[in-house]
């Protein structure tokens, strides 16, 4: 890799990866940081949201009811039932939590005085898909026995035996290595970005409005768009969240399906 | 679009990811241990050209 | 600033495929919207196109890193 520098003229020191290493909040203990809190946080948002929402459940439901309930039965119903098949009730608990838990903690990232996304950490992320990655091999294995399932992986049907030299290494990287690591890289991936942008933005507004007048005026532009981002941003949120646990409702249904 | 067909096109991708992972790494191996320079692009063609051929096995034919 | 300037080469053969994503699904939505029923013979086509797209960004994105 060729490297080039240029000079470091006018100081505004652009937000860099740097910008996500927070320090310990107690002391140096490197286990009480910002992320660690956020997701015990978002533990007991979930749990609490959740409690009061389905504690006194009525016929005619309360507002509260109703949004505790369409969440559920949205994950229920369009990423469990019509994904995964007929076997959906045994899945749905895990996937109704990984999509409360990932969106919760990517909301983070804009809601005031928070405005973390943990999920830009990149362990998080590798943690969930660890979760999926088992759950969906074991499903697969319990379904279909490990012989058939290896089977039915390595050797794609309907192929001159020699071609299988090239297929199979490929077919087994997919699903060993790949999905994996795709599933957690491109939540990862699209929270540190845009979190970086927001930081671009709102620190560059800052830095300007700080300068001559001819940058002050310029200063509300960078703000405005960082706010105008701030909101497309709760649109990758809630994406994000959602293709995370589509992708895993996904997996699971191809595991248990014969030919995958 | 159908949920289903945006699953298909992730893995797509996958396919196509894993192909250029598995065979050009092979060749940069290759050319790591006999300190050539051609192996390299030797494997990612073919990694790309088996990922393709993967990919029209699963979603091309019917 | 510090940088390369392989991720430069990177973003503009990103373009490119792009392009040909939003081109190949702008005319699968809308050949399925004016015909439900040519879903299953469009599909595969758009999908393989897809794909050929997609390596070309690939192979962009891995010479990238290995050059």
């Amino acid at each position: 890799m060729r490297s080039f520098q240029y000079g470091s003229g006018g100081g505004f020191v652009p937000p860099s990866t740097s910008d996500f290493n927070l320090p310990p909040v107690i002391g140096h203990n490197p286990y009480t940081t910002k992320p660690i809190f956020l997701v015990v946080l978002s533990v007991v948002v979930i749990s609490v949201f959740f409690l009061a929402a389905s504690r006194k459940a009525l016929v005619v439901p309360s507002k509260l009811q109703f949004a505790g309930e369409s969440i559920y039965s949205f994950v229920r119903k369009d990423l469990g039932e019509e994904i995964i098949g007929h076997e959906f009730m045994r899945f749905v608990p895990f996937l109704f939590t990984l999509f409360t838990f990932i969106l919760t903690n990517n909301v983070f990232g804009i809601v005031p005085l928070l405005q973390f996304p943990s999920m830009s950490h990149v362990s998080f992320p590798y943690v969930l898909a660890l979760f999926t990655f088992v759950i969906f091999h074991w499903v697969g294995i319990r379904k279909q026995g490990l012989g058939t399932y290896l089977k039915g992986i390595a050797f794609m049907p309907g192929v001159p035996k020699l071609v299988y030299i090239l297929l199979t290494p490929i077919e087994v990287a997919t699903f060993f290595l790949v999905r994996p690591l795709t599933l957690s890289l491109r939540l990862f991936a699209n929270m540190f970005a845009g979190h970086l942008l927001l930081l671009v933005f709102i620190m560059g507004g800052d830095h300007l409005i700080r300068g001559v007048v001819g940058l002050k005026l310029i200063a509300p532009f960078s703000f405005a768009f960082g706010i105008g981002m701030t909101f497309f941003e709760f649109l990758v949120q809630c994406l994000q969240a959602y293709i995370f646990t589509l992708l895993t409702a996904l997996y699971i249904a191809g595991a248990l399906s014969d030919e995958h | 679009m159908a949920a289903g067909e945006e699953g298909a096109l992730w893995s797509i991708m996958g396919y196509l990811i894993s192909g250029l992972l598995i065979w050009g790494g092979i060749g940069y191996g290759i050319d790591r241990w006999l300190g050539t320079h051609f192996f390299l692009l030797i494997g990612l063609l073919l990694g790309g050209g088996a990922s393709l051929y993967l990919v029209w096995l699963r979603f091309g034919r019917k | 600033m510090k940088g390369t300037l392989n991720l430069v080469g990177y973003g503009l053969s990103a373009i490119g495929p792009a392009i040909a994503t939003g081109m190949i699904f702008a005319a699968y939505i809308s050949g399925v919207a004016r015909q439900p029923e040519a879903r299953s013979v469009l599909q595969p086509i758009a999908f393989l196109g897809f794909a050929l797209a997609e390596a070309l960004a690939l192979f962009g994105l891995v010479l990238a890193f290995v050059l």
